[in-house]
C-alpha cells in the first residue's frame, strides 16, 4: 500500500504537467493562429493592393500602346511632311532657276546680252561649258552658226535644213532632243558628242537650235529640271532674240526718220 | 537681331542672280562683287559673315582673291565658299591651298548651297 500513495502523487504531477503543457501549446496554438490570422490580413491586403496596382499598369501599358500608335502617326506625318518639305524646295529651286533664265533673256534689247544669257544659262543653269547657238537663214536654207562656247567655230560649219545630222533634225521637226548617253549613235564628228538639242521656236515655228555637247564632270545628265529649262529657253530665247532684232530694226527706222 | 551679310562674287550676271535669288529667300543681306579685285574692296569695305566667290573670273580669279583675303587681318576669318566648275580634285586641292573654307560646284543646287551656307554662318 505505501507504494501507491507516491504513484497518486505521481499521477497527480503528470497530469497537472499534462494540462499545463496542453495550456501551454493551445495558447501557443492560438498566438500562431492569431498570428497567422495577422499574417493573412497583410497578405489579402497586399494582394488587394497588388491587384490594383496591376490594374494600373494594365491601364497604363493600354495607355502606352495608344502613345505609341500615336507616337508612330506622329513620326510618319512627319517623315511625310519633310518629304513634302523637300519636294516643295526643289520645286522652289526649280522655280528659281526658271525665274533666273527668264529674267535674264528678257533684261536686255542687246543681241550680243541675250546670246551671253544664253551661254550663261547653258553653263550656270544646266552646267555644260561646250554648246553653240544656231540660226536658219532662209536664204541658204542652213543653220548658220551665231556663237559657241567651249567647241571651236571651225567645228561648226553650216548646217543644211535637209541634212540627216540630229541638229538639222531638231530643226526640222522642232522637238527638243535629249541624246541617251546609253544608246549607240551613228553621229560623226561634233554632233558625236551632242547632249541635247533645243529647237528656238517663236509661234510654233523654228528659228535656231542650240546644240549641248559636254556636260560637266560633276553633272551626271539631262535631268527633269534641265528639260524645264530647255522648254523655256525654246520660246523665251526666240522670242528675246527676235525682239532684239525688231528694236534694231525700230532703232534703225527711227533713225533713218530723224 | 541683325541680318548676316555674305558678299556674292561672280563676273556672271545670270549665275549672281541666281545664287542671289536663292539667298535673299533666306533673308540675308547681300552685296556682289563681279571680279577678284571688286570682291576684295567689297569685303575690307563691307566685313561681310561669309563670302561666296567664283573661281573663273577677270582681273583676279577666285583663288587669287581669296589668298589675298586670308592674307589680310580684317578678313582673315571670314569663311569663304569657292564656287568651281570643276568638282576634280587638283582643282578642289588647289581651292583648299588657296585658303577657301568650302567649294560648291556648277550649277549650284539650291539646297547644298543653302546647307553649306548655314553650317559656315552657324560657326560664326
Amino acid at each position: 500500500m505505501s507504494e501507491s500513495k507516491p504513484a497518486r502523487t505521481d499521477h497527480g504531477a503528470y497530469v497537472r504537467k499534462v494540462q499545463e503543457d496542453t495550456q501551454n501549446f493551445a495558447q501557443g496554438l492560438i498566438g500562431e493562429v492569431e498570428r497567422l490570422r495577422v499574417l493573412v490580413a497583410a497578405l489579402e491586403s497586399e494582394k488587394a493592393t497588388l491587384a490594383a496596382q496591376a490594374r494600373e499598369i494594365e491601364t497604363i501599358v493600354r495607355a502606352n500602346d495608344v502613345l505609341r500608335a500615336q507616337i508612330e502617326g506622329i513620326k510618319a506625318e512627319t517623315k511625310a511632311y519633310s518629304s513634302r518639305y523637300a519636294e516643295v524646295e526643289q520645286q522652289n529651286s526649280n522655280l528659281a532657276n526658271l525665274y533666273v533664265a527668264s529674267y535674264r533673256l528678257h533684261g536686255t534689247l542687246d543681241r550680243e546680252q541675250v546670246i551671253a544669257a544664253i551661254q550663261e544659262i547653258i553653263a550656270n543653269l544646266v552646267g555644260s561649258e561646250e554648246a553653240a547657238l544656231f540660226e536658219i537663214d532662209h536664204d541658204t536654207q542652213a543653220l548658220e552658226l551665231v556663237a559657241s562656247f567651249g567647241v571651236n567655230r571651225d567645228e561648226c560649219p553650216s548646217i543644211p535644213l535637209g541634212g540627216s545630222g540630229l541638229i538639222a533634225v531638231t530643226a526640222r521637226t522642232g522637238e527638243i532632243l535629249v541624246v541617251d548617253p546609253a544608246q549607240v549613235s551613228g553621229a560623226t564628228g561634233l554632233e558625236s558628242r551632242l547632249t541635247a538639242c533645243v529647237p528656238l521656236k517663236l509661234d510654233g515655228k523654228v528659228t535656231g537650235v542650240i546644240a549641248i555637247f559636254g556636260l560637266l564632270p560633276q553633272k551626271g545628265g539631262i535631268e527633269d529640271l534641265d528639260r524645264e529649262l530647255f522648254d523655256l529657253l525654246a520660246t523665251q530665247a526666240a522670242f528675246a532674240l527676235y525682239c532684239t532684232d525688231l528694236h534694231a530694226k525700230v532703232a534703225l527706222e527711227a533713225a533713218r526718220r530723224w | 537681331m541683325s541680318k548676316k551679310k555674305i558678299l556674292v562674287v561672280d563676273d556672271s550676271r545670270t549665275a549672281l542672280f541666281m545664287v542671289t535669288t536663292i539667298l535673299r529667300k533666306e533673308r540675308y543681306e547681300l552685296v556682289t562683287a563681279s571680279d577678284g579685285e571688286q570682291a576684295l574692296e567689297v569685303a575690307a569695305a563691307e566685313l561681310p559673315d561669309l563670302i561666296l566667290m567664283d573661281v573663273i573670273m577677270p582681273r583676279k580669279t577666285g583663288f587669287e582673291a581669296c589668298r589675298e583675303l586670308k592674307r589680310r587681318e580684317d578678313t582673315k576669318s571670314i569663311p569663304v565658299i569657292l564656287v568651281t566648275t570643276r568638282g576634280e580634285g587638283e582643282n578642289v586641292e588647289a581651292g583648299f591651298q588657296s585658303g577657301c573654307n568650302d567649294y560648291v560646284t556648277k550649277p549650284i543646287n539650291a539646297q547644298e548651297l543653302l546647307t553649306k551656307v548655314r553650317d559656315h554662318m552657324g560657326a560664326r
